[in-house]
């Protein structure tokens, strides 16, 4: 918990750019499109989860 | 003095993060900010945890009742949220709908403090000589 998880979806952005990149270069369009979505659903699961955590913090610490 | 360092490290890495993915794809860059705003969130949130405590000796010391200042702590609770939520909204270009969170937030607050203002009515009612 902390900055790692900023530079993981970073990272994750930067992958599925380069994967979609490639993928496209050697004329595979449709694996290019999955790729590019499975990064992006990846990418808001975490954001969820993080999100998630912020209401149940929120729960505790002012008792809604 | 350690968690500014701390805060203000986050957030330049966070706009860091997002300058560079930016270009390469726009979509991920707004999921980067978001992330960055929780973290530092979350860094605060265990601090303020502390300053509710004295908060509550204080309120515990001057015999007003727990449930207004539990209903205060409440009405904090979703200022912040609210905030936070409308910069999600005002970030991914969805200004209008941030309008209406906060709108929606102005409103949970008024009803939830009616009891506050009831409470005072009736104090006011009763100084009134019949």
């Amino acid at each position: 918990m902390g900055v790692e998880i900023i530079i993981k979806i970073a990272a994750i952005g930067l992958l599925t750019a380069i994967i979609g990149q490639i993928l496209k270069q050697t004329g595979r369009e449709e694996i290019s499109t999955i790729a590019t979505l499975a990064g992006l659903i990846l990418v808001i699961i975490m954001v969820l989860n993080l999100i998630g955590e912020l209401f149940t913090t929120f729960n505790n610490l002012f008792q809604f | 003095m350690d968690i500014i360092i701390k805060i203000v490290a986050i957030g330049l890495i966070t706009c860091l993060a997002t300058l560079i993915v930016k270009p390469v794809r726009s979509d991920f860059a707004i999921f980067i900010a978001i992330a960055g705003g929780l973290v530092i969130l979350f860094l605060v949130l265990g601090y303020l945890s502390d300053v509710f405590d004295i908060f509550k000796d204080i309120i515990s010391a001057t015999g007003i009742s727990s449930n207004l200042y539990r209903l205060l702590i409440k009405i904090i609770g979703i200022g912040y949220l609210v905030e936070f939520a409308v910069g999600i909204c005002q970030d991914t270009g969805n200004s209008s709908l941030g309008d209406k969170i906060l709108l929606g937030g102005k409103i949970v607050i008024m009803v939830m403090a009616l009891p506050i203002v009831t409470s005072i009515l009736q104090i006011i009612m009763g100084l009134l000589p019949s």
